[in-house]
């Protein structure tokens, strides 16, 4: 009997102690992310009293002195502009390709396959001086397009084997009765077909979107104007200018973390689920 | 596969093909061969190439900066694959519990980081380990171990297991994704008949889980593997490599040389190293794996 209460208690213990301890393993994790937004609202005197207490009033000069004489603006749009072209081309050329794969039977097919797939072996950090050369002796670098390609490319392989792996299940059926009733192959593909990837090509955007935004690397070496620059170089060159300042270091960095957290609270089981079939995948 | 009657012929498969093939080409394929190009000449970006064979692959291979950089590499993938894999996989065993509430929640807030920018991520604790501004020697000291506090980006010793750290943080939600995927398509009954048999707590995870994931823990050390041969963007915005050259990694490497230093030549060689590197240690934790398998 008494030993029957003990073991119950300590089952309860330990029910407790589980769900604290994951509680604060997401404390942990969650309030890096938590500072840096609330600190971003408090003055520059406010912080150096006191790093950890929320901000008295939220100020938004920060905000603004970022946007004003740190350009942020220009680059948040320069972004806004790499990020929502290739996101589209990228999907748009998932679907193509992953579709055409895995529908049909060609000349070629194995090898256009094989193609992709190794795109996600190469290890892409490898290609960074080799792209930077490359656009130099194509006269390619720090131009508009510039950006644009590479971001297409990296997105191509986990978005045409998404595509592909989807289409699959779908039954060819579909195809036969849209030829029935007199759908040329384009009209199945792009008003059949294309809608019902709905879901998976809403995957491969988020995935696309989340890496084009965040890229860093590759801007670096290929941009140099002032006037192309993306939203991590623009905060990267603003914060290593205001290294004394840290409530305006945050607002520089929440700005450009604002568009992946806001694509996140909506989306998130999108996010997750997509990232790791994308890895897995790969 | 289709029927042929609905198939488009060849040539228009290859004409819609094409323009996608050929970005790729442009920006995956056709660099390397670039690189593989220059990587014979000793030139400096002018317009002057000297051929001069394989003397930057020798080069290379007694550059002691560059094996340093890629012993730092190898480092932070053995932290990342104890620190991501392994807390991962703890917190994934502890969700696994029937009592545990709000599991959603835990799983999309660790989940939160993966999406933030290398950059932002690195300025972040850059502020966090801060000697004045940052709250980890706030912490310590709140806890009563102000011994503890360090110069964490500053000293050679420790800048590796520093820069580790954020790494580890921003990912371990990837992998708990990842891993609870694999433990959600075990057979329930087997983890409950292996319960009743007396495997519970870590025994449960070290005898029953692991072996049943084995594939998926393959997958998620070559994610590390490849995830920390391309580390740059953090590093480069915490230390640039330094102090000195204490965290200096072989992407970091590649770009001064190229970029800073104008040696493209070398640094198509760098270039090519570390692609064929970073295959080794792929095709290496591959073989591992299955080598493993072929015991049992």
């Amino acid at each position: 009997m008494i030993n029957e209460k003990i073991g119950n208690a300590l089952r309860i213990f330990g029910r407790i102690i589980i769900n604290v301890a994951l509680w604060l393993l997401s404390i942990t994790c969650i309030f890096p992310i938590v500072w840096m937004i609330y600190s971003s609202l408090k003055t520059q005197r406010e912080f150096a009293v006191d790093i950890i207490s929320l901000p008295q009033k939220p100020a938004f000069s920060n905000y603004v002195q970022a946007i004003t004489e740190g350009n942020l603006g220009t680059y948040f749009m320069n972004s806004v502009y790499y990020t929502v072209i290739s996101v589209l081309i990228a999907v748009l050329l998932s679907f193509v390709i992953g579709y055409i794969l895995s529908r049909f039977k060609f000349r070629g097919r194995t090898f256009v396959y094989y193609f992709f797939l190794a795109g996600m072996l190469i290890p892409i950090y490898a290609l960074l001086i080799p792209i930077f050369l490359e656009f130099k002796a194509f006269g390619l670098l720090n131009k508009r397009i510039t950006l644009i390609l590479p971001y297409i490319a990296f997105a191509l392989p986990v978005g045409v084997f998404l595509v592909e792996s989807y289409v699959k299940a779908i039954p060819w059926e579909m195809e036969e009765a849209a030829c029935m009733d007199g759908c040329k192959f384009g009209q199945t593909m792009s008003r059949i077909i294309l809608p019902m990837c709905q879901p998976v090509l809403s995957t491969t955007a988020i995935l696309s979107f989340l890496n084009t935004w965040n890229e860093f690397p590759l801007a670096l070496v290929l941009i140099r104007s002032n006037r192309l620059k993306t939203m991590p170089l623009g905060v990267t060159n603003f914060v290593g200018t205001y290294t004394v300042n840290y409530p305006l270091m945050f607002a520089a960095l929440s700005i450009s973390a604002l568009p992946v957290i806001i694509v996140y609270l909506l989306f998130y089981s999108k996010v997750m689920n997509g990232m790791v079939s994308g890895a897995v995948k790969g | 596969m289709a029927s042929s009657y609905l198939q488009p012929r060849t040539s228009k498969i290859f004409a819609i093909l094409l323009p996608g093939i050929l970005v790729y080409l442009l920006c995956c394929f056709v660099p390397l061969l670039f690189a593989f190009f220059y990587s014979f000449f000793n030139w400096n970006g002018g317009g002057e190439k000297e051929f001069i064979g394989l003397g930057n692959y020798a080069q290379l291979l007694t550059d002691r900066m560059f094996w340093d950089a890629f012993v730092n590499n190898i480092v932070f993938i053995i932290w990342t694959v104890i620190g991501q894999i392994g807390i991962a996989l703890i917190i994934a065993m502890l969700l696994l519990s029937k009592y545990v509430k709000c599991k959603t929640f835990h799983r999309t807030v660790l989940f939160f980081p993966v999406v933030l920018s290398a950059v932002v991520v690195g300025f972040l604790w850059r502020i966090i380990y801060n000697k004045d501004y940052g709250f980890l020697n706030l912490f310590l000291t709140f806890i009563g171990k102000e011994e503890w506090i360090k110069p964490w980006l500053d000293d050679p010793n420790i800048v590796i297991t520093s820069l580790a750290i954020p790494k580890i943080w921003q990912y371990i939600g990837y992998y708990l994704v990842i891993l609870l995927a694999a433990i959600n398509s075990i057979d329930m009954s087997i983890l409950d008949s292996a319960e009743i048999d007396g495997a519970v707590g870590w025994k449960k995870t070290v005898y029953i889980v692991m072996p049943l994931i084995r594939n998926t823990l393959i997958v998620t050390v070559m994610l590390c593997i490849s995830g920390n041969m391309k580390t740059f963007d953090q590093i480069y915005v915490m230390t640039g490599g330094g102090p000195g050259t204490s965290s200096m990694v072989v992407a970091i490497y590649a770009y001064q040389v190229s970029m800073e230093r104008m040696d493209y030549g070398y640094g198509s060689c760098v270039a090519i190293g570390i692609l064929v590197l970073s295959l080794l240690l792929i095709l290496l934790s591959r073989v591992a794996g299955k080598g493993r398998k072929s015991d049992d």
